[in-house]
């Protein structure tokens, strides 16, 4: 989970190396900690067997500097990649920001790599997160081993979300740096999207977003709409002040505008007409003839007729009830 | 135990995507761990989110990297509230450490941030644990607070993304 710390000036995000073992993820977060400029990076630290495989967890604080006077971190992990550690990974997954999935390029090894996939959908669904909203990216590593599977078969079967991949050569640094260098965009970008619509739901996930079917325009607006209207319903007080949420405030206003001739096509043009000025925040508005659609226009000219028609009828009334009268007296 | 997202409102959905600590409320919290401080006779105060992140700090400690001690901090609490579910515990709410000549307790405060104490043999554990409980429970009050009223309009700045996709640029070329 990311923090946000205005008193410390900070923001923090967790970063997680996962993949099977023996794929690559402490080799990578070691490139990282040579590679990176010395006032960026901290200290690494390895919770590992004396067999130098991680028993719990590899640990590096990033520091991207002074962003917009928020000092940002990342905080990057490794897991242990052996199945029976899956309760270390767990612990590990906690409150992760974003993830970048380590598999190893070699053909017998695709089994593994599913496997750690799958296991880390599972783990994540085990604390409510689901990994195609969490960002994450892919890394083939291993490219140089002569058994290596094409990036084509890797990524139909293990890149099922059509998350960025990348190819690597970790024990030389190659496509490291890409690879970190992505996800950590994508890490930002959902903190900057959770700033920006801070009362709002959570984003869609970052993978999914160019597959995403988009609605139709009008469909778009009406969607906004009501969603605006309900968080306006739900919290009437609060107003967030950044330009985007404004902007967004100015299309709520045009998209209410546009909805309401659907509606009225639905409830009828009396009543769309009552509605209307209710729906421009109490402002009421003169209708001019001018102003009027054909339709109502034709309307006000049929209702005229009839009244004209039961004047008419009143008016023969009036007149036998006054001629009867005369009769009654004259008799 | 967590929540599931998708039955949160917006805005309990924004609290568990994100843990904002606004000035007001880190000030509050370094008088009264200044004050803990004072009467247990504790060297350092240092509380840590469950993610292994620094939130605030008093006092003095050897070690200038806060990021690993607060990521070992929140593994090891991790790995100890692991092992209480495991023996039927729902967590083990307090930890103590002991060293030679230092010792660290930990005690959960909330549901999400940890409470870790640094002490020497200037003061003892008990005098320690006895000011560690107050001192969460007071802190829960405050964090209790801040749950409760409208979040302060603040924000990132506008400008935090594109800025932010710059340093990332500098930072990897």
């Amino acid at each position: 989970m990311v923090q946000i710390n205005f008193a410390l000036k900070e923001v923090n995000c967790k970063v997680v190396y996962y993949g099977p073992g023996m794929s690559g993820k402490t080799t990578n977060l070691e490139v990282v900690h040579q590679k990176a400029p010395e006032e960026n990076k901290g200290e690494l630290t390895s919770i590992s067997t004396d067999g130098d495989r991680t028993l719990f967890f590899d640990f590096m604080p990033l520091d991207l500097g002074n962003v917009a006077g928020m000092r940002t971190k990342f905080q990057l992990y490794t897991v242990p990649g052996q199945v029976y550690y899956n309760s270390t990974r767990k612990l590990v997954l906690q409150g992760v920001d974003g993830v970048i999935f380590i598999a190893d390029s070699d053909a017998d090894k695709l089994a593994e790599n599913i496997e750690s996939y799958d296991n880390l959908r599972e783990n994540l669904a085990e604390i409510h997160k689901d990994i195609r909203e969490l960002p994450h990216v892919i890394q083939y590593n291993k490219r140089d081993h002569p058994n290596a599977l094409p990036v084509a078969e890797l990524d139909r079967q293990l890149n099922k979300y059509g998350v960025p991949a990348f190819e690597a050569v970790a024990r030389s640094g190659e496509g490291v740096f890409p690879t970190l260098k992505s996800l950590a965009g994508l890490v930002l970008e959902s903190i900057d999207k959770l700033n920006d619509r801070s009362s709002r739901p959570a984003p869609r996930p970052a993978a999914q977003r160019p597959q995403t079917q988009r609605p139709a325009p009008q469909q778009q607006e009406d969607e906004l709409a009501a969603e605006e209207m309900e968080q306006e319903a739900q919290a009437p007080q609060r107003r967030t002040r950044t330009a985007g949420a404004r902007s967004a405030g100015g299309r709520t206003q045009r998209a209410v505008k546009k909805s309401a001739p659907s509606r009225r096509g639905a409830g009828g043009a009396r009543k769309a007409q009552t509605a209307r000025p209710q729906t421009q925040g109490g402002k009421r508005r003169r209708t001019t003839q001018a102003d009027m659609a054909p339709a109502e226009t034709a309307e006000k000219k049929g209702s005229g007729a009839v009244l004209a028609v039961a004047a008419t009828v009143l008016l023969a009334a009036a007149c036998a009830g006054v001629v009867y009268f005369f009769m009654q007296g004259k008799s | 135990m967590t929540t599931d997202p998708s039955k949160m409102s917006a805005n309990e959905r924004l609290r568990h995507d994100r843990l904002t600590f606004y000035q007001e409320d880190i000030e509050r919290i370094d008088r009264l761990l200044a004050e803990f401080l004072r009467l247990s006779g504790a060297k350092c105060a240092l509380l840590i989110d469950k993610e292994g992140h620094l939130v605030t700090r008093k006092g003095e400690v050897r070690t200038v990297d806060m990021d690993t001690i607060s990521a070992l901090v929140a593994g090891s609490f991790a790995a100890t509230k692991e092992m209480a579910r495991l023996l039927g515990e729902q967590e083990f709410t307090a930890l103590y450490h002991q060293g030679t000549r230092d010792n660290i307790q930990l005690s959960l405060v909330g549901d999400r941030t940890l409470l870790t104490i640094l002490f020497d043999d200037r003061t003892t554990v008990g005098m320690v644990r006895l000011y560690a409980s107050e001192t969460a429970k007071k802190l829960g009050e405050i964090y209790r607070q801040a749950s409760q009223r409208e979040e302060p309009d603040i924000q990132l700045e506008a400008d935090y993304g594109s800025d932010a996709k710059k340093k990332l640029e500098n930072l990897f070329d």
